[in-house]
């Protein structure tokens, strides 16, 4: 195993010039590759500010951000951008499909933004459907598809890129229990075959009931960190 | 929906760009041809003093002569002689100043195509003197009417005040009321006869058979007649020249109006396209797409809308101005009298502004591109995680 994500004293504050809102507050994280984790708690609590610090959607106001090695924090906005699509694959709790698109050019998208050659993209885009069982909806715009088969196709999009890990949003949140079964089966088979990190806020029984590890996030900080055994995964 | 309103407002941007083109070209051409082929002529020869004061005694030496040797020109496909002075038309209800044209009907007809502007009236009978064609503005101005009776009085070649009476056997209108306000025509031998200059005149109008001879025409004529003032109609009709001009210039400033109402209807819609999607482009902005590509997204979106537009716009141009090209657009209802005060015609016969065209599409291209810019501006600022958020 090693670190995929290194938070160090992390803390996102709102409302500084006034009453300062510590969203996350002195969060200290490692990662490691492989990991099926979840992020829990209450509402407020922080998980989503979590998940877009170490996503680098959004900069701590203190400590420190690595990833696989690269000082996140460090960067600029645009190198940032760039280390995003390199590294880190987002599954967001409403798909975020881009409707005009087909399944196919949603999940292509991605690598013509990375640049990769036709054939390259062709090749990855029939594997990923293939894993995510979605062969037949290659030409489905996001409107013919269920949320459950969109949801899938957003995972195909997030691992498109080859990304270092996978965080998700709440996934299950739009998602009827078959959908979301199904979902988290993809996801953890991903993780298991493919040593696929990934990291999920939730509030989902689901969700947490499959991952090997659940940290639990009050008020900004991390109340308790824990690794589970889990038959399913 | 959305992408069909930039569509269409590129569309009818460059309709409304190239109609007004269109329309101005046409009034133009209008104007143009009226003055070559029913007021001036392509060409005119003088002596070089009579424009002078328009003394009658200022007539084309050896006329005959010259006549006879601009007939063996190949570019010319009429002549008419014309013996001019200035005078003045009295009746017992007022006077008013006048040219007064010695003209030969035969001619005439196929210079300034005088005997299809008659209103009233049959022409000249060759078998009567003294006859007068008075223009119709003229006619309601002194409240004349054929068979009436009026004086013409004028200097003859010796100085001396002459006068004449003239009856009335036509009433002419043409598109030019200023024309045929300040305009009358009797026969070129009654006036010569009181004039004193036997066969001789003032004039030779000159219709040539193609427009684009006059330049070589014209250069050749100077050669051969270094004594004489040879002048175009640009020269006889500087005003109409300026219109030209000022046309040109006012088509121009009609376009960028144009173009300004169509910038804002881009900037509106783009800005539209760009906040609707908030959540759309946090999304790419989150997935990796950079500041640049945001912006090409923008930007290229308008391009291909502005790209599916133009030929929408340039079809519908195209077969409107097509049709009004052959039927004509009648503004008699809209002006006739202020049309006439400007020498146009009621009918416009819109012309396709093709030496134009090149450049209206790329004005409009550049309004566009332009027009997207504070839009794609304003997608660079959006934030992935308060975008998603939305």
């Amino acid at each position: 195993m090693n670190t995929v994500i290194d938070a160090h004293n992390i803390s996102k504050i709102y409302n500084k010039q006034s009453i300062p809102i510590y969203a996350v507050n002195n969060v200290h994280l490692h990662i490691e590759r492989g990991e099926f984790t979840a992020l829990v708690g209450p509402s407020g609590s922080g998980k989503t500010t979590l998940l877009n610090l170490i996503g680098g959607l959004d900069t701590p106001d203190e400590g420190t951000i690595s990833i696989n090695g690269t000082e996140i924090t460090a960067l600029t906005p645009n190198q940032l951008i760039e280390f995003r699509l390199q590294n880190i694959g987002f599954v967001f709790q409403s798909f975020n499909l881009i409707p005009v698109l087909t399944a196919k050019e949603n999940v292509e998208f991605i690598m013509q933004l990375q640049g990769l050659d036709k054939q390259m993209r062709a090749e990855r885009i029939k594997n990923l459907f293939k894993q995510i069982g979605l062969e037949e909806k290659l030409d489905s715009r996001p409107s013919q598809l269920s949320g459950g088969q969109q949801q899938r196709v957003a995972v195909a999009r997030a691992l498109a890129s080859k990304p270092q890990f996978v965080l998700a949003d709440e996934p299950t949140a739009n998602l009827d229990s078959k959908s979301a079964a199904n979902l988290l089966d993809i996801m953890t088979l991903l993780n298991k075959e493919e040593n696929m990190t990934f990291i999920f806020s939730t509030h989902d029984p689901r969700v947490i009931e499959r991952a090997r590890r659940v940290i639990t996030l009050v008020d900004g900080k991390i109340a308790s960190d824990t690794a589970q055994v889990n038959t399913n995964t | 929906m959305r992408s069909l309103v930039i569509i269409l407002s590129v569309a009818v941007g460059l309709f409304a760009g190239i109609m007004i083109l269109a329309l101005y070209k046409g009034m133009m051409q209008g104007r143009i041809k009226t003055v070559i082929y029913a007021e001036a002529g392509h060409l005119q020869i003088h002596d070089s003093n009579f424009k002078k004061d328009y003394e009658p005694i200022f007539i084309i030496k050896d006329g005959d002569k010259k006549v006879a040797a601009l007939k063996k020109y190949a570019s010319i496909k009429a002549l008419a002689t014309r013996t001019i002075t200035m005078g003045m038309l009295s009746t017992t209800t007022g006077s008013a100043g006048v040219q007064i044209n010695g003209i030969q009907p035969n001619e005439e007809r196929f210079v300034s195509q005088l005997n299809q502007k008659i209103k009233i009236g049959q022409g000249f009978n060759s078998k009567k003197h003294n006859q007068v064609f008075i223009g119709m503005k003229l006619a309601k101005k002194m409240k004349l009417n054929v068979g009436n009776k009026l004086v013409l009085t004028f200097t003859d070649t010796g100085s001396n005040m002459v006068a004449a009476a003239f009856r009335i056997a036509a009433v002419f209108e043409s598109d030019n009321a200023p024309l045929d306000e300040r305009n009358v025509y009797v026969l070129q031998g009654d006036l010569n006869e009181i004039l004193g200059i036997g066969t001789q005149f003032h004039e030779i109008a000159i219709i040539l058979k193609q427009d684009e001879l006059l330049a070589t025409t014209q250069e050749k004529m100077n050669k051969q007649f270094p004594d004489l003032l040879i002048e175009n109609w640009e020269n006889i009709s500087p005003e109409t020249y300026l219109m030209v001009e000022t046309v040109n210039v006012t088509s121009y400033i009609i376009m960028c109006i144009i173009l300004f109402a169509l910038a804002f209807g881009i900037i509106n819609t783009m800005l539209m396209a760009v906040l609707e999607r908030t959540k759309e482009m946090g999304m790419m902005m989150a997935l990796g797409m950079n500041k640049f590509k945001m912006f090409t997204l923008v930007l290229l979106e308008t391009f291909f809308l502005t790209i599916a537009g133009m030929p929408v716009g340039l079809f519908a141009s195209w077969l409107v101005i097509n049709y009004y090209s052959i039927h004509g657009l009648n503004w008699e209802r809209m002006g006739k009298e202020l049309m006439s005060s400007f020498g146009f015609g009621t009918t416009i016969y819109p012309a396709y502004p093709t030496e134009k065209i090149v450049m209206t599409i790329v004005f409009v291209f550049i309004t566009a591109i332009l027009s997207c810019i504070y839009p794609a501006i304003k997608a660079l600022q959006l934030n992935p995680v308060d975008s998603l958020r939305k």
